[in-house]
């Protein structure tokens, strides 16, 4: 992964009288949410990538030989499971005990 | 760095068996009509009008390339594309038995395997099939070249599930990158926390929050104040619908006329639906929104909405387009034209943003209502730069599907008659011909 963002300034040296500047980044666990879960097949998986593009949280995390969402932050919506043009992604539903 | 792979996709619902597909194949790499030649075949059953197709779906783990016994079989990591050696396959067809798909079979008249090697990444069963059942999926091709640097946005928006506004600004980030000043007014893109709150950003870029009414004049200024000091920083709004065609209009509109330099995205989702579902101007006819209710005499919206990328093109903006998620690749391109086009006066998209909280739909069909709202051109896709002159269609509307293929996906349509259905067609006939009116080419340059 290439990093892309920078700090525009040293932070530290913001005075704490002046109006507020976000410097923190938040992140927020969504996979909280999620009533169902995608389970991809890997013998049925061919990386061709359109769930990474469809992905709204662009949560698609690439493996060798395929791809799957991170459960971390997947809402588990269900669009890569529709998109998927190989059937290769199943939504499972979450079950209490799991 | 990581490699995804092109893939041809089979809709088996548009298939009618015709079988072009297969005699091409053979035509392509035999240059015989003989369907033993070919390297994909589609099973019909007529009573059922039930398509199968058996095609080699180039895996990711062949179990092809782990039965040949010879070496013949080899997945390049390459282009993904299992190839078949034929000096040093030695005809055992163990690999036929292997493959679960019928991706690689034997061709009875010369004894031999036969399996699809993708021509060399053109292939011609899709572009022989005549009802789009065969779809090249391209989608790698973004991943291999924009999949390896950092989303911008931190993981994790509070936005809806399938929500099509957090897809818009992750990949619009991840294009434009980090030199760049956010604009978020009021609405879904502020409200999901991209802007952030107490000291915290969900942005890695700087990231401010304008009035709804004063978006473009804010980032005018922030524009301006890079010029004067000589740095080169894109000014990016997501503004919504109501903020862009409604309350923010003013605003944008004197700085369209002015060439500000910035790119003005509206994510359209058809209404205020960071507030409610309320009505707003480019909320289409018919639909139903809390403001324009169904009930016995009511039928939803009664007015069409504003054709605000036409609006923008009149003020003679620098570049203006349209797009829809489900045309990723395009939207790609037409964001590298906008990045161009802000360093000289302002370029001004209009993204399609279906809205499955508000218009009452399952998340999952996000990606297909954008599709489908544009195959039934109802969201036409264009582009208009201005030293051109001209309107020029990304998609082809030619060939396009009635209305009701789209409207019936989605909840917020669901009360509509046949009197109402009827209307939205010709509406968008209508609308199809008027931009033809736009594609005369006409060059001309400004005198100073």
């Amino acid at each position: 992964m290439k990093k892309q963002a920078k700090k525009p300034f040293d932070t530290s040296k913001i005075p704490d009288n002046l109006c507020p500047i976000a410097t923190v980044h938040a992140e927020l666990k969504t996979g909280d949410w999620r009533a169902e879960r995608p389970v991809v097949d890997r013998e049925k998986c061919v990386k061709c990538a359109t769930c990474w593009v469809y992905c709204p949280t662009q949560c698609i995390q690439e493996k060798p030989n395929w791809f799957e969402a991170d459960l971390t932050i997947c809402k588990g919506c269900g669009v890569c499971a529709h998109e998927c043009p190989h059937r290769a992604i199943s939504m499972i539903e979450e079950a209490e005990d799991d | 760095m990581g490699i995804g792979y092109n893939t041809i996709a089979f809709h088996a619902d548009k298939c009618d068996g015709c079988g072009k597909c297969v005699t091409e194949c053979a035509r392509v790499h035999s240059q015989t009509d003989n369907p033993a030649h070919s390297r994909i075949h589609v099973a019909w059953d007529d009573k059922a009008k039930w398509a199968g197709l058996a095609l080699c779906r180039q895996c990711g783990e062949p179990d092809c390339v782990s039965a040949c016994p010879a070496g013949a079989l080899v997945k390049d990591a390459y282009s993904g594309v299992v190839f078949w050696d034929e000096n040093r396959c030695v005809d055992c067809h163990l690999c036929t038995l292997a493959c679960g798909y019928a991706g690689i079979v034997c061709n009875p008249e010369t004894g031999r395997v036969v399996k699809c090697d993708m021509c060399n990444q053109d292939p011609a069963c899709v572009k022989a099939c005549p009802r789009e059942a065969l779809e090249f999926k391209k989608g790698a091709q973004l991943f291999n070249q924009w999949g390896d640097l950092e989303d911008l946005v931190v993981p994790g928006l509070s936005s809806c599930l399938g929500c099509n506004s957090e897809l818009v600004v992750r990949h619009t980030l991840r294009r434009i990158g980090p030199d760049t000043v956010v604009a978020t007014p009021p609405g879904c893109v502020a409200g999901v926390g991209a802007v952030g709150v107490n000291g915290i950003t969900s942005l890695k870029t700087p990231v401010f929050h304008p009035l709804l009414t004063n978006t473009a004049s804010m980032l005018a200024g922030a524009r301006r104040y890079y010029n004067r000091i000589g740095r080169d920083v894109t000014m990016l709004a997501f503004g919504g619908d109501g903020g862009t065609a409604d309350v923010g209009f003013q605003s944008l509109s004197g700085a369209a006329e002015r060439g500000e330099q910035m790119i003005y995205l509206c994510i359209d989702n058809e209404g205020y639906m960071n507030t409610g579902v309320q009505r707003s101007g480019t909320t289409p006819y018919g639909s139903w929104t809390s403001t324009t209710p169904v009930g016995k005499a009511l039928k939803g919206k009664t007015r069409d909405a504003k054709p605000m990328p036409l609006i923008m093109v009149m003020h003679g903006c620098e570049y203006v387009a349209t797009a829809s998620t489900a045309y990723m690749d395009d939207y790609y391109a037409k964001l590298d034209k906008a990045v161009k086009a802000a360093k000289h006066g302002m370029a001004y998209i209009h993204i399609f943003s279906p809205c499955p909280t508000g218009w009452r739909f399952p998340p999952k069909l996000l990606i297909e209502a954008a599709r489908t709202a544009v195959q039934a051109n109802l969201v036409p896709l264009w582009e208009y730069e201005h030293a051109k002159g001209d309107i020029e269609f990304t998609y082809s509307p030619e060939h396009h599907i009635p209305v009701d293929e789209y409207l019936k996906l989605i909840g917020k349509y669901r009360h509509l008659d046949q009197e109402q259905v009827d209307y939205i067609q010709k509406k968008a006939d209508r609308n199809i011909a008027q931009l033809n009116k736009f594609t005369l080419h006409q060059e001309i340059t400004t005198g100073g």
